[in-house]
């Protein structure tokens, strides 16, 4: 596979493109307010779900039915707060009609709202298969795998909030340019789930609820890789130009 | 053709204007192209160095804030800053690859080719008629009262403003609205058969339908001829225009098509200005 390293924005022109446009204040103070206002929010929603996450992969390998359930009924605080956002983004373009970064920084708003909010559902839907699995017999080895990927995918999506709510392009292209580490944990956990399988047809049940948590893991670590793009185009205007290393590894094995 | 000489030239990369990034489309051949221009009012330079690149039949938006440069540059590309005294400019304007700065040519034919609109309208106090009439039997374009008749609602029509005053062709033009009056001056501009059309803010002293429907004129005129226009709303440069250059204390700071500028302007200035935080 090639080597994706990512050597920073090019510079076009003859002015070096300016990425931290948000620390810059506008001459109407109430839409320099909005604006920021609205990244907050972002950062918040990226915080809840965040935690969700976390809370989803810790519940899976301790069993614990209560976390589960907490993380199952906190998915509502998300849907609202990422309805939230996408309202206020809808009112600031209708009243301020933002152009150049504020545009972009507004429309990367909704976009990473939306893609929040369906790593939120993905982290439901890990909880939902931790209570069924609760009521079975443990599959410990197996739950440590999920634990083991859970806190990989946990760490890239951290990365990349981090690297949404201080501007730093090069940590969101660092997320970007690693997602195939994910992708490499879930097929080796694909593996092990069908050995198991095969081995003893009574697990079939449980690894087939693991087999759904991983794949769900895989598709957290895949937003990651989708809120690094959209913050790429945030900060700098451009879309990622290079294909993504992972599609590249696909291609190949078609 | 001069045209295609210079296009291929600037293919070549050897005519790039610095700070131009290029057409609103690749397609868009070059109208009018300006090339190092100096402006000296008296002891004050206004312009230092600008080049830029105008495509045909598209609207090119000149913004930035007052005593930018902007209007000075407008008037360039008709030698219209000639008539004001203590005015010097220096550098080279082509349109179609000639030089209308040279010697040989007559300032009143430039300005016949290129027709200006003002921000006030500004009708002669003579009838609706003459004044689409005026410029045509001094250049002479039409023989005959029904030759003229045709070119001077031809005019109209193309202004869009036939249908309101087809009626009273011969009352006074003063007599219309504030609208209708830019309009018309639009509609004496077009019977000269002008290449391009330079307008200096022409619907600042108008309300916002009366804007609408210049900027629909203006999108209409742009099939058949090559349109400037000098802006101060963001929001009408990108309405209406298919490039944008942004000009600041006397110099172009970047031009590109209007859909870049307006999502990724490559210059904090040109950024800075745009969304409102300047000053």
């Amino acid at each position: 596979m090639s080597d994706t390293t990512y050597s920073g924005p090019q510079p076009l022109g003859q002015t070096q493109v300016q990425t931290d446009f948000r620390a810059n204040p506008h001459t109407v103070r109430a839409y320099g307010d909005e604006l920021n206002q609205l990244t907050a929010e972002v950062t918040r929603l990226g915080g809840m779900v965040e935690s969700q996450v976390a809370d989803a992969v810790s519940s899976v390998a301790r069993r614990d039915v209560a976390l589960a359930r907490a993380v199952i009924e906190g998915d509502v605080r998300i849907d609202d707060l990422q309805r939230e956002i996408e309202r206020r983004a809808i009112r600031l373009i209708a009243l301020r009609q933002p152009v150049a970064a504020d545009l972009r920084r507004t429309v990367a708003a909704l976009k990473l709202s939306l893609s929040l909010e369906r790593t939120g559902d993905m982290a439901k839907g890990i909880a939902k298969r931790a209570l069924v699995l609760a009521e079975g017999e443990p599959m410990l080895p197996l739950t440590r795998s999920i634990e083991r990927m859970g806190k990989l995918v946990l760490s890239r999506l951290k990365d990349v909030l981090d690297a949404y709510t201080t501007a730093n392009l090069d940590q969101a292209m660092n997320v970007w340019a690693h997602d195939d580490d994910v992708d490499e944990h879930y097929d080796a956990l694909f593996r092990e789930l069908l050995t198991y399988m095969m081995g003893d047809p009574r697990t079939i049940n449980g690894c087939a609820h693991l087999l759904f948590m991983a794949k769900n893991l895989e598709r957290i670590g895949d937003h990651a890789t989708n809120l690094a793009e959209i913050i790429h185009y945030e900060l700098t205007g451009e879309d990622v130009l290079a294909d993504r290393p992972r599609r590249l590894a696909q291609d190949a094995q078609s | 053709m001069a045209t295609d000489f210079h296009n291929a030239m600037r293919a070549a990369g050897s005519l790039t204007a610095p700070g131009d990034r290029g057409e609103a489309s690749d397609a868009t051949p070059i109208k009018a192209s300006a090339r190092g221009i100096v402006l000296w009012y008296g002891e004050t330079q206004a312009l230092f160095d600008v080049s830029l690149d105008i495509p045909d039949r598209a609207v090119t938006a000149l913004i930035g804030p007052s005593g930018s440069g902007k209007s000075s540059f407008l008037r360039t590309l008709n030698r219209m800053n000639e008539v004001m005294p203590g005015v010097r400019t220096s550098g080279r304007v082509e349109i179609d690859g000639e030089d209308i700065y040279a010697p040989s040519v007559d300032p009143v034919l430039v300005r016949a080719r290129v027709g200006m609109v003002f921000q006030r309208p500004n009708p002669f106090p003579k009838s609706i008629y003459d004044n689409v009439a005026y410029g045509a039997r001094l250049h002479g374009l039409a023989k005959g009262r029904d030759a003229l008749d045709t070119l001077v609602a031809d005019a109209l029509h193309a202004a869009g403003l036939w249908s309101e005053v087809a009626h009273r062709l011969h009352t006074p033009a003063l007599a219309l609205t504030d609208a209708q009056q830019q309009r018309l001056v639009i509609a004496r501009a077009l019977a000269l058969q002008p290449e391009i059309i330079l307008m200096d803010e022409p619907s600042s002293a108008l309300d916002p339908v009366a804007t609408a429907r210049i900027e629909e004129l203006i999108d209409e005129l742009a099939q058949k001829v090559c349109i400037v226009i000098v802006t101060h709303s963001m929001a009408q440069a990108a309405r209406v225009s298919h490039k944008t250059a942004f000009f600041h204390e006397g110099r172009l700071i970047e031009a590109a098509s209007t859909e870049e500028i307006f999502t990724n302007p490559r210059d904090a200035r040109t950024h800075d200005f745009i969304t409102g935080r300047f000053g």
